[in-house]
């Protein structure tokens, strides 16, 4: 075993291994890529490309292991991707389509035994390498070099026959589980678009030998050509072909007429509604749409049939034949006939019960999770209040024991006595202001939308914070925009986010000694007569690669802190239609900031789940 | 006010700035009050006062950073804090700091007393 600590540094072999290669564990990544954030899903491009894929394994087999290549290029936004395919001695693989800065080297390939590919198929599972040159030289010598390279095996009846790969060139692009997850899922496709190929060579041969035993009679057909094409046309579009396609998908495909009834459906369609091809021919799509979901699947249809749209994606439930509702993900579209102008629909069905399950686990944490936060909130704000109270209280009783003292002087000091009483009734009036304030916060009701004046809302947050601020040491510059447009939402969920935006802000400078801890908020016009807040800091900063984690319910890079709040603020601000965001700051610290529509654009009366849960929440707490 | 000790109020708060200084008076010392650790360190009256009412968190400089660069500068000046916070442990913490005591706002004046007591060592008598 190498010492893998070569690898990593990335010496040159010749200088770091004298006697030997680099270990196969020193290139492989793929146990760090799963502990990766990953980036969110983009379920319509991907259903896109694989209705793309579909229609070209209908019109153009021929190159449809290239479209593959195309796709997984566009789908992952790869520098280089492809396949390659075992060849039929099982000694080499030879990339069989190849995108991207790697396409020159098309039809290039490895070693069955001594390359990514072979390893991939040795473990029967998907592997991120990382400049695997180190370990097979002779990949040095394609230019160029990958950063990473993330290989999925392929399978035809359980035999693997080759990968489907993605490869980033550049430091920047970092492949995680999301680029596994598409990968496989367009692995699956590969198995199908394979066969497709290897049905489409045996044609060829077919054509050939015809070809061959016609020869004699070419003269005297004379129009063997047409004949050939012809016989070509009639397995081009045979059913047999489009079965063998349908069955190898591990996604449900079904087709419709015009009118709706089922034409044909695959296995992977068949056990998601648990009905046989047969009872489904003599039903609609819309006998397996629950009743919830008609009214926008018929909407969306007649869109389609309308021509105003090519295809839709829409996520909705099915009911089973036993009655059950599943989630599924569909991809509708449009398929021309063969002759240009029959036309079916095309449906793509992908079964997402588990994923909505988790996500309904997940909204229910985040509501439990955005009510600890209010509760960490609210004791937050209770100390605050305290302190602030405080002060002024002070003053009262200072003042009332001075005045109390002067009376009782002999002779009386009533001068005296006169200007502390006037003081005490000052500070009684500072009091009642920094109650004036939280009655601002508090009184309103949690559940309604109503017009806010952002600047106003900050400067009662500030107001209420600045004790906190200055015991943190924080220089605060203020920023508010004149004539910033009023927009529509929930006042104090809005100050709730800026409050956890000071917060984070204020502790992310704490251990800040080397320069002012200041801290910017700003308000400023945006797009669409909208407004956006920003909160800028000087403090610790936060690893770019991290910065779609720091959103994460219990994401914090803070010792101690709970990391709930800008989960919740994120949800919150979504709920208003807007969006809550990070950016690292050209010099030291970062800047967050959010960004709400103007009044013009209306809250929708359907709050967003995450944002309704939130309301629900505090209405629970509240009565 | 010749022969009466001063004592310096540090506190960012205006409430405690306009009050505490009178009834300082009433008790019979000499009293200066400044917003800031830095214009108390910038004052005159640095080198007179024998005692000083600090208030732990301000912007700028703080309390407890305060009371660290006296003690460099080799001042010996007795520091009661005064703190609107709420946080039990801050007393002790502040006491063991060398702090002579440390009054939760707000403060009565028989609790302000006892601690000028303290800090003057009793051997001042007071009215």
């Amino acid at each position: 075993m190498v010492d893998s600590a070569y690898a990593e540094s990335q010496l040159p072999l010749d200088t770091a291994l004298p006697n030997g290669v680099a270990s196969l564990d020193s290139i492989v990544r793929t146990e760090e890529m799963l502990q990766r954030p990953s980036r969110p899903p983009e379920p319509e491009k991907e259903n896109s490309a694989l209705a793309a894929l579909v229609i070209a394994l209908a019109d153009s087999p021929g190159t449809i292991l290239q479209t593959l290549a195309d796709k997984v290029l566009e789908v992952l936004r790869a520098d280089s991707a492809g396949l390659s395919l075992l060849t039929k001695d099982g000694e080499r693989f030879y990339w069989a389509a190849v995108a991207g800065a790697w396409q020159p080297h098309l039809g290039g390939g490895t070693p069955r035994n001594f390359g990514p590919c072979g390893d991939v198929l040795d473990r029967n599972a998907a592997m991120l390498f990382t400049h695997w040159e180190l370990r097979y030289p002779y990949l040095g010598a394609a230019l160029p070099l990958a950063e990473e390279g993330l290989l999925v095996p392929f399978f035809v009846n359980g035999k693997s026959v080759g990968t489907i790969w993605a490869i980033a060139h550049s430091a920047e692009r970092k492949f995680d589980t999301e680029d596994l997850r598409v990968l496989q899922s367009m692995g699956r496709f590969a198995s199908a678009a394979y066969q497709t190929v290897e049905s489409i060579e045996d044609l060829k041969l077919e054509v050939a030998a015809r070809e061959k035993a016609e020869a004699s009679l070419r003269d005297l057909a004379g129009s063997l050509e047409e004949q050939v094409h012809i016989r070509t046309e009639e397995l081009r579009f045979s059913e047999d072909r489009w079965k063998r396609i349908f069955e190898n998908s591990a996604v449900g495909i079904a087709a419709v007429d015009l009118k709706g009834r089922f034409v044909m459906a695959n296995s992977a369609y068949q056990r998601m509604v648990g009905f046989t091809e047969d009872e489904l021919r003599e039903k609609t799509y819309l006998d397996v749409v629950a009743p919830d979901f008609q009214p926008l699947n018929i909407a969306l249809m007649t869109e389609l049939l309308d021509g105003r749209r090519e295809q839709f994606n829409i996520e909705k439930q099915y009911r089973r034949k036993d009655g059950r509702l599943i989630w599924v993900r569909n991809n509708v579209s449009l398929l021309p006939g063969a002759d240009g102008s029959l036309r079916n629909i095309m449906s793509i069905v992908e079964d997402i019960s588990e994923r909505k399950a988790a996500e309904e686990s997940l909204q229910h944490t985040q509501a439990r999770l955005s009510h600890a936060a209010e509760v960490a909130t609210a004791a937050e704000l209770s100390a605050s209040i305290a302190h602030e109270l405080n002060q002024p209280l002070s003053g009262i009783i200072t003042n009332a024991n001075t005045c109390l003292r002067m009376l009782d002087a002999e002779p009386p000091n009533v001068q005296g006595a006169l200007e502390t009483a006037r003081r005490t009734i000052r500070d009684g009036n500072r009091a009642s202001e920094v109650i004036r304030r939280l009655r601002a916060l508090f009184s309103k009701s949690t559940l309604a939308t109503e017009n806010v004046d952002l600047n106003e809302a900050t400067r009662e947050v500030i107001a209420l914070s600045s004790t906190r601020l200055k015991k943190d040491q924080v220089v605060l510059r203020v920023e508010l925009a004149k004539g910033l447009p009023q927009v529509t939402g929930n006042r104090v969920q809005l100050q709730q986010v800026i409050l956890n935006l000071l917060q984070n802000a204020s502790d992310a400078m704490s251990a800040v000694g080397d320069r002012p801890r200041q801290l910017v908020v700003r308000t400023e016009r945006d797009e669409d007569d909208g407004v956006r807040l920003s909160v800028q800091d000087a403090g610790v900063g936060f690893d770019p690669a991290a910065s779609t984690k720091l959103f994460d319910p219990f994401y914090t890079t803070k010792n101690g802190g709970i990391g709930v709040g800008l989960s919740v603020s994120r949800s919150i601000i979504e709920g208003h239609r807007g969006r809550l965001w990070a950016a690292p700051n050209d010099g030291p610290g970062a800047t967050f900031s959010f960004y709400v529509p103007g009044r013009s654009n209306e809250m929708p009366s359907d709050l967003s789940p995450a944002a309704r849960t939130f309301a629900q929440d505090s209405t629970a707490r509240n009565s | 006010m010749l022969g009466h000790s001063l004592i310096s109020v540090v506190d960012d708060d205006v409430s405690v700035r306009e009050s505490l200084p009178d009834l300082l008076r009433e008790l019979g010392y000499a009293a200066v009050a400044f917003s800031s650790a830095e214009e108390f360190l910038a004052s005159d009256s640095i080198g007179q006062t024998e005692c000083l009412l600090l208030d732990i968190a301000m912007p700028g400089i703080s309390g407890p950073e305060l009371h660290s660069e006296l003690t460099l500068q080799g001042r010996n000046i007795a520091v009661i804090y005064i703190t609107g916070g709420e946080d039990p442990t801050t007393r002790a913490h502040m006491l063991k700091r060398g702090a002579v005591e440390c009054l939760r706002k707000p403060f009565s004046d028989e609790a302000l007393l006892e601690a000028l007591n303290i800090a003057f060592q009793g051997n001042r008598t007071i009215n």
